[in-house]
């Protein structure tokens, strides 16, 4: 009778053991997030394509008529080619959202001209042949993925020479022209959960802080991004719904930008 | 102005070659991190989610977290892989949203060193992904962390 006592009495110890260790797997509901501060990555900024898809899935959006394969301008600053750059990539995938291979084919060849004239256009030779050989077969995943790669690669190397700086133009330009897509679209057939799309603000402190650090870059277009990133944050950094008037300027003031980048003006 | 003796000469170099062996054999163990995360989104792969080519990475001792925070977005499905090279420890990761709740979906997984978190956001906006190392014969234990969406 004693070991049958001993026997529950050691039963009960491991289920209490495994109970404990299944608890301890079991996550927290709820976090107090302010004390993560101390040990927080800056926050991931998205592919341009992220925002495209989760757009698609609202309404029926023709990519078609925001394809833009224009050549633009050279410039020799590497900020501005950094920022022409990403907002190339972003017209990357707006091509494939439009499923038009033969722009894409284009500006697969215009990121590697902009790339060389960043010194890092080795680093992304081989996906712009994979870009070309995908679009060729219509085979649009494997485009997203390439241009992905693509942007990877070019920022990667940046890094590997300490150009973190460069890298994150690239981020911003991609997301700039990314955001007047979206706010051209949801402007034209407004819906809250289109303008919803909009509430990033920890992505516009991300770049607001990093545009900060970047002094010794000293060009008027980074000072005209830097304080139009101050206009936009009171419209989407709000906890009611985001307005057809906020999406309406917001849509104005990236316009204003993507043309300052695109263009040779100061 | 002196030079230095060639037993410092020595030293500086054998102390300098070592530096350089750590900081490699810690990339590529961030690296096999890397590689045991995409393994556990192969899967995935095949039912269209699109995996990121950039990816988080870092090593971790027992019992530590690390927060990485993200932009999501409502109307796309995400998925965060997690793995780490060494077999014998036990990894999570979790999300939460931004005011500290649990968003995940009950399909989120944890099997030894490899685990994963799936959302389907109620709302756009910042997230946080919380990586653990919740046990390891290791001190310390590299984690890679990708996300892919569709």
């Amino acid at each position: 009778m004693r070991s049958f006592f001993k026997i529950l009495l050691l039963a009960g110890c491991v289920l209490a053991v495994l109970r404990f260790d299944a608890t301890a797997a079991e996550p927290a509901r709820r976090i107090d997030v302010k004390r993560l501060s101390k040990n927080i990555d800056d926050v991931v900024v998205p592919l341009p394509n992220e925002i495209f898809g989760a757009l698609n899935k609202l309404d029926s959006v023709n990519w078609k008529e925001f394809v833009r394969t224009n050549k633009g301008t050279n410039f020799t600053e590497r900020p501005r080619i950094a920022l022409l750059l990403g907002t190339v990539i972003a017209d990357g995938f707006i091509a494939v959202q439009a499923e038009d291979a033969p722009s894409v084919k284009e500006i697969g060849q215009r990121v590697v001209s902009l790339a060389k004239g960043i010194g890092v256009g080795s680093s992304i030779v081989p996906h712009a042949k994979a870009i070309t050989e995908a679009a060729d077969h219509r085979n649009w995943p494997a485009v997203r993925q390439e241009l992905d790669r693509t942007q990877n690669s070019v920022q990667q190397a940046m890094n590997e020479v300490h150009d973190e700086k460069l890298s994150q133009l690239v981020s911003l330009g991609g997301w700039l022209r990314g955001t007047e897509v979206l706010t051209a679209v949801v402007n034209r057939h407004f819906s809250a959960d289109g303008a919803e799309l909009l509430h990033q603000p920890d992505l516009l402190d991300y770049f607001q802080r990093k545009l900060h650090g970047m002094p010794e870059f000293n060009l008027p277009l980074l000072g005209k991004i830097q304080s139009s990133l101050v206009e936009v944050k009171p419209l989407i950094d709000i906890d009611s719904p985001i307005s057809a008037a906020s999406v309406k300027k917001i849509n104005e003031i990236t316009t204003r930008l993507d043309e300052g980048i695109v263009t040779r003006t100061p | 102005m002196r030079s230095p003796s060639p037993t410092a000469r020595r030293t500086a170099l054998f102390l300098g070659a070592l530096l350089v062996l750590q900081v490699a054999a810690s990339r590529a163990t961030v690296d096999d991190a890397h590689s045991f995360a995409l393994q556990s989104a192969e899967p995935y792969v095949r039912q269209g989610y699109q995996v990121r080519e950039d990816y988080w990475g870092g090593d971790l001792g027992v019992g530590e977290k690390k927060a990485v925070r993200q932009q999501l977005f409502k109307g796309n499905d995400y998925w965060f892989w997690m793995g780490t090279e060494v077999e014998q420890a036990k990894v999570s990761v979790h999300v939460y949203d931004a005011d500290g709740r649990l968003s995940e979906q009950p399909d989120s997984w944890q099997k030894g060193h490899f685990a994963a978190a799936h959302l389907i956001p109620k709302t756009t906006g910042s997230y946080f992904i919380i990586v653990a190392v919740e046990s390891s014969p290791e001190d310390r234990t590299h984690w890679a962390l990708v996300y892919g969406f569709k």
